[in-house]
Order: C-alpha cells, then sequence, then structure tokens
C-alpha cells in the first residue's frame, strides 16, 4: 500500500463523510449478523442470539463516535506530530536552522519587498474608472522631431467631433499659479483643466461639487482644491467650501475638495481651475489631452482612425503643421514608461534568481543533514514508519522551515517597503502607494510553500532512492554513500553560479554604464548653482519692460552678499527639440540647411552663472544692445556643424531659408557644448542671442552662482532681492542645479544599486554552497584522503583535487550562465549605456570575479583537507 | 503531554496490533469479524476482547500504512470489508514480535532468578 492511497483515503474522510458513515454502519451490520448466525448455529434461538452478539461486541454508539473521533483527527494529528517533530529536529541542529532561516528569509523579503513595488507600480490599476480605457492623445510631427506634444484645444475640439473611437476626450496642464495670503504672496502647484476631466475620469470630489461645463464657459472663478491642500490649509474642515482664495491676484471660490492622492498623468495639484481660454480660435496654448474610449474599441483601432483625423484636420492648419499625426498611448503606459518597466521586471527577475539560490542553498544544506541523518530514517523506517510518513515527516521540516522565514521575511518587507518609499527614485510613479497588500502577501505565502517544499522535497526523494535500508549502513562506515545525494548537490552548486553569473554580469553592466553616465561632461558646472524659475507679471508686457526688469533683477542679486554670478535663459532643459532651417556664410557663398536646432535668449552673465567655458572669441557685451548689429555665441556642436574646420568668429549665419526677412547674426563667440536634453543625449546646434537684442520670454530660468557649498542657503536672501526689484513677480522651484541631475540620475541609480545588492548577495550565497559542498565532500572522503596520504599523495596533491572539484563545477555553472547573460543581455539592452549587451570586459571581469571567489570558498576546507592525519583518517573509517 | 489513561490504553492497544498484524499475516485478508473470532479462539480464556475495540484500532493502523482494507463478498455473498497486512505492516510486525520477546524473556529470567543473586548481578 502506498503512502499515496493512505494520504488519499485520509483526504477522503474529510470530505466524503456520508459515505463513510453509511461503511461504517455497513461492517458493524455485518459484523453483528456473522456473530448472530454462529450463534444460531450454536443452537441460540433467535433472541438469545441477538443479544449475546451485541454483548460480545460492547457498546456500539460509543464505539462509532471513538471511530469518528479517530477518522476526524488523524489528519490533524499527525500534521501535528509531524510539526512538533520537525520543530524538535531543527532545534537539535541550531546551525544548520539558523542558516537556512536566515537565507530563505532574506530571500522571501527582498521577493516580496519588489513584487509589492511591481505590484504597486505596474499591477494595480489606475485610481480611475475603468483605467483601461484611457490614452493620452498626443501632436507628433516627424518633420519637427516633436514627439509628445501637447495640443490646442481647438485641435482637440476637432478631434472630438470627427472621431467615433473616443466617448471624450478632456485637456489639462500645470499652470504657473500665485496664492496670496495674510503674509504676502506664495507659489502654489495650480493645474487648468478642462470641466470635463473628472467625469471623463470618473472621480468626484470628495466634498462639494466639481464645476459644470456652463460655468466654466462664463469664464466664473472657481476652483477645486486638493485634499492635501485641505488638509494642511483649512485642516480639513467644512468651512473650505465657502472660501475663497487669492490666486493669481483674482478671487476664487473653492467649490469642492478632491480625493486624497487624486492626480492625472504625473500632475499633481493643490487647484484645480477650469480652462481660461476657448477653443473657438486657436490660440498659442497647447495642453494635455487625455480620452476615454469607447467600451468595444480597441487602442489600433482608435490609433489609425486618429491618423485619419490628424489628416484631415492638418488642411485647416497653418502650412507649416500640416504633417501632424495623433498618437494614442495608454495612459498606465504613459505613467509608467518602457524603461521603468524593463527596469522594474529586471530587478523582480533578479530577486527572484535570488530565491531560487538560497532554496537551492538550503536544499543542498539539508541534502547534506539527510545524508547524515540516513540512520535515523533507517530506523524510523525499521520501526515500520511508512516512505510516505517519512518523506511527509521531510517535506513538513522544509514547510516550517519555509513559514518560519516567510514570517521573518514578510517582516523584512515591510522595512524594505518604508526604506524604498524614502530613498527610491522619485520619478518612479505611484511609489507613495506602495504598500503590502493581500495580493504581495499571497505572493509571500506562495514563494515560502514553494521554497519549503523544495527544501523538503529532494532530501526526500533522495531518501527514497536510499531505499530505506534497515541496516543502517548508510550513517555508518560506507565511502560511498549518499552518491545521489551528491550528484543532486553538485547540480544545484552548478545553477547557484549559472544564476549568480547572470545577476553580476547585469550589474556589472549596468555598473559601466553608470560609470559612463557619470563621466559625461554636461557643459556647466553644477555644483553650487542655484537655480529658480521666474514670471514676469502680465504688467510688463513690452517686451523692452522686461528687459529692464530683468536687467534690474540681475544688478540687485548679484549686489547679495555670497553670490558671484546670475545669469538668465529662456529655457535651460529642453524637453522637445525642433528642426529648423538656418541659413551659413561659408567661404564666400550661403548655404541652408535643416537641422536640429535651438535658439535662446541669455543674459551676458548666464555662461560665467552656469560655469560652461568660453571656446573663442568672446561673451556678449553692454556694447551689444538694442540698436548695435545683431550677434550671436554658437555652441561648439554649431561651430563643427556649419563651419568645420574653420574659425566661426566674424562669420554670419542667419534663420530660415536664404531669402527669410529674418537678420543675420554675428558669430562672436564660441562656448562648450551643454547637455541640455538629459545626459544620455548627444548635444545638438544651439545659439544664444542676447536678451537686450531679442524679445524677452516672459518665463525664465535663472542661475545664480553662490560661493556657498549649500547654495539653498542663499534662495531667502535671493528671493527677497527679487522681491525689492518686483513683488509681484513670483518665483517658482528653487532648487539647487545638481539636483536637476540627482533627480534624473536616481531612477539610474536605484536600478544599478539595487541590481549590484543582489548580485553580490547571489555571489555569497554561491560561495556558501560551494563551500558547503567542498567541505562535506572532505568530510565524507576522510578516509579516502588519509589512505591516498598513507600512501604516499603529498599535500599539494590533495590540495589540487580538492580544488579541481570545485573549480569544475564552477566554471560549468559560469560557462551556462554567461550563455544565459548574453540572451537576456539583448532583452535589457535599452537600460545600458556606453556599453553592449555583450561587452567582453564586464563578461571577463565578472568571470574572475567569479572564479575568485569560488577559488576562495574552496580553498579553507581545501587547505583543511591537506592537514588530515593519515593515522586518524584511517582510524576513524 | 500524554496523561496516564492514554498510556495504558497505548500498551492495550499495542498487543491488540501485535495479534491483528500477526493473524493478518498468517491468515492472508480477513473481515473484521473474521479477526476477532481468530483472536478469541486462540486465546479464549486469557484474553477478554471487546469487539466492538476492534474497529477504531484497525482503522489507525489502516491510517499509518500497516493493513489495507478493500470492500468484497463474504462466504455466504454478504458485503463485507475486507483487511489485509502491507509491506509497511510485516516490517512493524517483525519488530514488536522482537520487542514482545525481549520483553517477556527478560521478565522471564527477572522471574526464575533467586533475589540474591539478582542482588549479586547488580553489584
Amino acid at each position: 500500500m502506498s503512502w499515496i492511497s493512505v494520504a488519499s483515503a485520509r483526504v477522503r474522510g474529510l470530505f466524503k463523510h456520508k459515505l463513510l458513515e453509511r461503511e461504517l454502519d455497513d461492517e458493524v451490520r455485518f459484523h453483528l449478523q456473522m456473530q448472530i448466525d454462529d450463534n444460531l448455529n450454536a443452537g441460540m434461538n433467535a433472541t438469545e442470539a441477538r443479544y449475546a452478539a451485541l454483548r460480545s461486541f460492547g457498546a456500539v454508539e460509543s464505539m462509532k463516535e471513538n471511530y469518528r473521533e479517530r477518522r476526524a483527527f488523524v489528519l490533524i494529528e499527525t500534521t501535528a506530530q509531524d510539526l512538533r517533530y520537525a520543530a524538535r529536529t531543527l532545534r537539535k541542529s541550531p546551525g544548520f536552522t539558523i542558516t537556512a532561516i536566515a537565507v530563505l528569509a532574506l530571500a522571501v523579503g527582498a521577493n516580496t519587498a519588489m513584487f509589492s513595488v511591481l505590484n504597486t507600480v505596474l499591477l494595480r490599476p489606475l485610481p480611475y474608472r475603468s483605467p483601461e480605457q484611457l490614452a493620452m492623445l498626443w501632436t507628433e510631427d516627424a518633420t519637427q522631431n516633436l514627439r509628445e506634444g501637447r495640443s490646442a484645444l481647438w485641435d482637440v475640439e476637432q478631434w472630438r467631433n470627427q472621431s467615433r473611437s473616443f466617448a471624450d476626450m478632456a485637456t489639462f496642464d500645470a499652470v504657473n499659479t500665485t496664492l496670496t495670503g495674510s503674509d504676502g504672496v506664495e507659489e502654489i502647484v495650480g493645474a487648468s483643466i478642462s470641466p470635463n476631466l473628472l467625469p471623463l475620469l470618473g472621480v468626484r470630489p470628495v466634498l462639494g461639487r466639481s464645476f459644470s461645463i456652463e460655468e466654466a464657459e462664463q469664464q466664473q472663478r472657481l476652483v477645486l482644491i486638493s485634499y492635501r491642500f485641505w488638509q494642511a490649509r483649512f485642516g480639513g474642515s467644512h468651512d473650505a467650501l465657502s472660501a475663497t482664495l487669492v490666486l493669481n491676484g483674482l478671487p476664487y471660490q473653492i467649490v469642492g475638495i478632491l480625493p486624497a492622492d487624486f492626480q492625472i498623468a504625473r500632475l499633481d495639484a493643490d487647484v484645480w481651475e477650469p480652462h481660461r481660454s476657448r477653443q473657438t480660435v486657436r490660440g498659442a496654448e497647447t495642453w494635455f489631452v487625455v480620452g476615454r474610449l469607447r467600451p468595444t474599441v480597441t487602442f489600433d483601432q482608435a490609433r489609425a482612425e486618429m491618423s485619419a483625423v490628424a489628416r484631415r484636420v492638418n488642411d485647416q492648419l497653418p502650412a507649416a503643421e500640416r504633417n501632424r499625426d495623433i498618437t494614442v498611448v495608454p495612459l498606465s503606459l504613459y505613467m509608467v514608461g518602457p524603461q521603468s518597466r524593463l527596469a522594474l521586471w529586471i530587478l523582480s527577475g533578479a530577486v527572484f534568481c535570488l530565491l531560487l539560490i538560497a532554496a537551492a542553498n538550503v536544499t543542498s544544506l539539508s541534502l547534506a543533514r539527510s545524508v547524515a541523518r540516513a540512520r535515523e530514517m533507517a530506523v524510523r523506517a525499521a520501526l515500520g514508519a511508512s516512505a510516505g510518513r517519512i518523506v511527509r515527516q521531510l517535506l513538513t521540516e522544509g514547510v516550517l522551515l519555509a513559514a518560519v522565514s516567510g514570517l521573518i521575511g514578510t517582516l523584512l518587507a515591510v522595512v524594505a517597503i518604508r526604506l524604498i518609499r524614502a530613498f527610491g527614485p522619485g520619478n518612479l510613479p505611484r511609489l507613495n502607494e506602495i504598500s503590502l497588500d493581500l495580493r504581495v502577501l499571497g505572493w509571500a505565502l506562495t514563494i515560502s510553500i514553494l521554497a519549503g517544499i523544495l527544501v523538503g522535497l529532494l532530501p526526500a526523494i533522495a531518501a527514497l532512492r536510499r531505499d530505506l535500508r534497515p541496516s543502517g549502513e548508510e550513517g555508518g562506515r560506507n565511502v560511498s554513500g549518499g552518491a545521489v545525494t551528491r550528484r543532486i548537490r553538485r547540480a544545484l552548486v552548478v545553477a547557484d553560479f549559472a544564476l549568480a553569473i547572470v545577476l553580476l554580469a547585469g550589474a556589472g553592466l549596468l555598473v559601466r554604464s553608470w560609470w559612463y553616465v557619470n563621466s559625461i561632461d554636461p557643459g556647466f558646472r553644477s555644483e553650487r548653482v542655484l537655480m529658480m524659475e521666474l514670471s514676469a507679471p502680465p504688467t510688463f508686457s513690452i517686451p523692452a519692460q522686461r528687459t529692464e526688469l530683468y536687467h534690474r533683477m540681475l544688478g540687485t542679486i548679484q549686489a547679495v552678499p555670497g553670490v558671484e554670478n546670475a545669469g538668465i535663459i529662456g529655457d535651460l532643459f529642453i524637453a522637445n527639440n525642433r528642426e529648423q532651417v538656418v541659413t551659413v556664410e561659408r567661404d564666400g557663398e550661403t548655404v541652408s540647411a535643416r537641422l536640429q536646432f535651438v535658439g535662446d535668449e541669455v543674459s551676458a552673465d548666464f555662461f560665467k552663472a552656469i560655469g560652461t567655458p568660453l571656446l573663442r572669441g568672446r561673451f556678449f557685451s553692454i556694447w551689444d544692445g538694442r540698436d548695435a548689429p545683431p550677434v550671436a555665441i554658437i555652441n561648439d556642436a554649431m561651430a563643427r556643424r556649419s563651419w568645420p574646420g574653420h574659425n566661426p568668429v566674424g562669420r554670419r549665419f542667419k534663420l530660415g531659408p536664404r531669402d527669410s526677412d529674418r537678420p543675420w547674426y554675428t558669430v562672436v563667440g564660441v562656448v562648450g557644448d551643454m547637455r541640455r536634453q538629459g545626459l544620455e543625449r548627444e548635444p545638438f546646434p544651439q545659439m544664444f542671442v542676447s536678451l537686450a537684442q531679442s524679445p524677452p520670454p516672459r518665463n525664465v530660468d535663472l542661475f545664480i552662482r553662490t560661493s556657498s557649498d549649500d547654495p539653498m542657503a542663499l534662495a531667502g536672501a535671493v528671493r527677497a532681492a527679487v522681491r525689492r526689484v518686483e513683488k509681484n513677480a513670483p518665483i517658482y522651484g528653487v532648487e539647487p542645479l545638481e539636483q536637476q541631475f540627482g533627480t534624473y540620475l536616481a531612477q539610474r541609480r536605484f536600478l544599478t544599486s539595487l541590481l549590484t545588492g543582489f548580485s553580490l548577495v547571489a555571489l555569497l550565497m554561491a560561495a556558501v554552497g560551494i563551500y558547503g559542498l567542498i567541505q562535506y565532500s572532505i568530510a565524507t572522503r576522510t578516509r579516502e584522503i588519509g589512505i591516498r596520504m598513507a600512501v604516499g599523495a603529498q599535500a599539494g596533491e590533495i590540495f589540487r583535487m580538492i580544488l579541481s572539484e570545485g573549480l569544475k563545477l564552477s566554471l560549468i555553472g559560469l560557462m551556462l550562465g554567461l550563455l544565459e547573460a548574453l540572451w537576456l543581455g539583448q532583452a535589457g539592452s535599452s537600460l545600458l549605456f556606453g556599453v553592449t549587451p555583450s561587452d567582453p570586459l564586464t563578461f571577463i571581469v565578472v568571470s574572475l570575479l567569479l572564479i575568485a571567489v569560488a577559488v576562495a570558498a574552496c580553498c579553507f576546507p581545501a587547505r583543511r583537507a591537506m592537514k588530515i592525519e593519515p593515522i586518524v583518517a584511517l582510524r576513524q573509517g | 503531554m500524554k496523561n496516564r489513561r492514554d498510556e495504558k490504553a497505548d500498551v492495550l492497544q499495542g498487543t491488540l496490533i501485535l495479534l491483528v498484524l500477526r493473524t493478518l499475516d498468517a491468515l492472508g485478508p480477513l473481515h473484521g469479524y473474521g479477526i476477532a473470532r481468530r483472536i478469541e479462539q486462540i486465546s479464549k480464556d486469557v484474553l477478554q476482547l471487546n469487539q466492538g475495540t476492534l474497529y477504531p484500532a484497525l482503522l489507525r493502523m489502516e491510517q499509518e500504512g500497516w493493513i489495507a482494507s478493500k470492500w468484497g463478498a463474504s462466504d455466504k455473498n454478504r458485503r463485507a470489508r475486507f483487511y489485509s497486512i502491507t509491506s509497511a505492516g510485516r516490517k512493524r510486525l517483525a519488530k514488536e514480535t522482537e520487542d514482545w520477546k525481549r520483553m517477556s524473556s527478560t521478565i522471564e529470567r527477572f522471574l526464575g532468578f533467586d533475589p540474591e543473586s539478582l542482588a549479586e548481578e547488580g553489584g
């Protein structure tokens, strides 16, 4: 009778209660009937026979009760017995137990924490009604290199009228907003939205109401406030609904409070007001567009339809904008871009590898133990324990280990989640929502049980394969004992190394990328520089007024103690670049070319403030005034592109084709290239013109180079200086320039440091795994080694023999892992920078590292093997 | 953990198990009544078997995997459950038999010696 049928009988006992009751009745009735028949044959009369039978049987009901109890509780009871026994055995070998639990708990903790990130960022649906129907709609123009462009309200109105795929479309964007309170003007994050945005998303204010379309059209000054703002400013009081806010100098009536954590497409504002512009005239303002698909429409259908719509709308657009297209991107995909998704999946894969390595190691350890326990198993088998019972016992041990580890691991995950929330990259969306939920706990439970079964199952199989010989010879002197076990353990070590090298190679490639990204010269020196955005108040509508305002402000700021230089540029960081036709004078002729190009207005000291070097010529001076001939400073990329091999200073160029009515600029200086699109994008041709010679924009970036290592210390003084010049000029986004790069690099750093950490843990575990195997193999071969030494083997030979055993395994693992890493590298190549996925240097370095660790791990036991005294070894045998 | 009553029950049950295993080993598959009759026949005056206690014991032995059961037809063509010994059961029987023999021979030795020589052995 196999243990499977025992188990199935027990399980049947749990479910087929009625059938079993009837069987019991039948059995008792049969028994009594047989006894009655025998009694009748012995000559009793019918009544006597019946009474005698009942008498010899005893109390039928109490026996049935006994029987039922036994049937119902046996499963629980034997399980409890197994658990008690498992706990006792584990307590008896604390070294093994603590190691196993620590290793498994770490792996389970890392997996649970990583899965909770993955779950929140990628799997948990966005907090809107039917979020899978929501899409971002973008204006694109390949000819102008415009990607993910915002759209004019007029355009969106055409799209909405002409398309059938979308139930509705809404628009939104952040707007610069000031709040006038009792203690002056302050800048807050404001959003302007179309009134249908909230109904489209299926979001309702938690208190009050939203604004209606009519109210929005009448330009009523109504505003919704965020939950956070409500708590901070009104202490969550209902009085907020009757309150008025002075925004941008005008009173607004609060009509409602939005749900906590409400945001749309990364826009997280304090106050939300309806658009003030109308869609009847096509203005210059552009907005983000979100649409809701009709229920049965797919994204592909919507894309096809919107492309057709774009072609129709293009006919009504100005000539320069007739190449436009509309793209449709699922909102969830926009929220978390393909790079972040890939990074998260890679990290999740890495921690899963870690779990496999941990499980393999613990399995290996418990296999070693099971050989040592072969005698115990043989004794139990001799005592009549069925094979099933022994397998169950080993599985129970594995599951108990895993359960304890799972519990500790989950606690570790709680800590890790806090750390991730505190230190994770700020540009990872929904980071603040990361938490343990049922799905995460389910995952923790699943992997713990899987690990437990794995850890228990292999020793169980090995125990079965050993045939449970009752003689007890396995635990005794037999040198070849546990051959099956040893084969499995070797395979596990190979797997350890194969997985570890994959993680190491991945981490190595990312570290190299990180190193490249960090060694890039951005073209300016960001340390000690304070950055802020400045807006000229609406009263400064004439460009000359703004020029004068900015100059006065720069003068006042430069007088602040601790300020070395201050400069202004229209917009330092470029989100979208445009192509433009540029005509240059070269060798006596004019050449026109279409190139990726931007031009910006800068103040005289801008380059000094930001630390960009002058390569040739000069900076702007006070002589480059409004009435002087137009001059320009170009960057090195433009110098190389337009005047290769020549000094561009003194030469002329203009925007547009040869016959355009734009002015000719004379190049007066060449500055170094700046990476204004992010570190990883190559610089492209750029020109800079003087604030004095061209109309300055209303919003500018202000840079202040300070003499302090903490530029933020001067923020207050600079702000006061600006206010002294013009008290209504709002200031936004005050932060050290270095922080801009910090945010930019945060996600790469997050990925790189986590994967590096995981791979080092994996390497450590692999080292422990091979150490354990070699150690054990020496322990079982003490006698063999003793004999070898007794017949004249040198200590060095023994050392080499042990070492080569370990090296062989790690090299096999290395080869398998490298193949795997090459294959996986292709999939992750978009996360690399400056290195190819098969970068030879990285692969060689991590391979050497792995071999070095393997050798070191084998050396300790091998050295001990050298010191074996033949006499002692032989006597032991 | 176990209280005294349980211990006593275990001893009794242990003996019963030995008898059942021996019976099934010697006679092959039998139904419950057959097992009870056989035990009574052999030990009628010595062992007072309360037949009803047999069934919980049979259930436990089946759960331990020492015996297996199957429904079949009896001599008189009645539906009956037949029990048979398994290989784990034979191992158990061997072990129980050995234990029993060792125990009874030890007891015999004790009872056979006179008190004085017993004291000498102990010294």
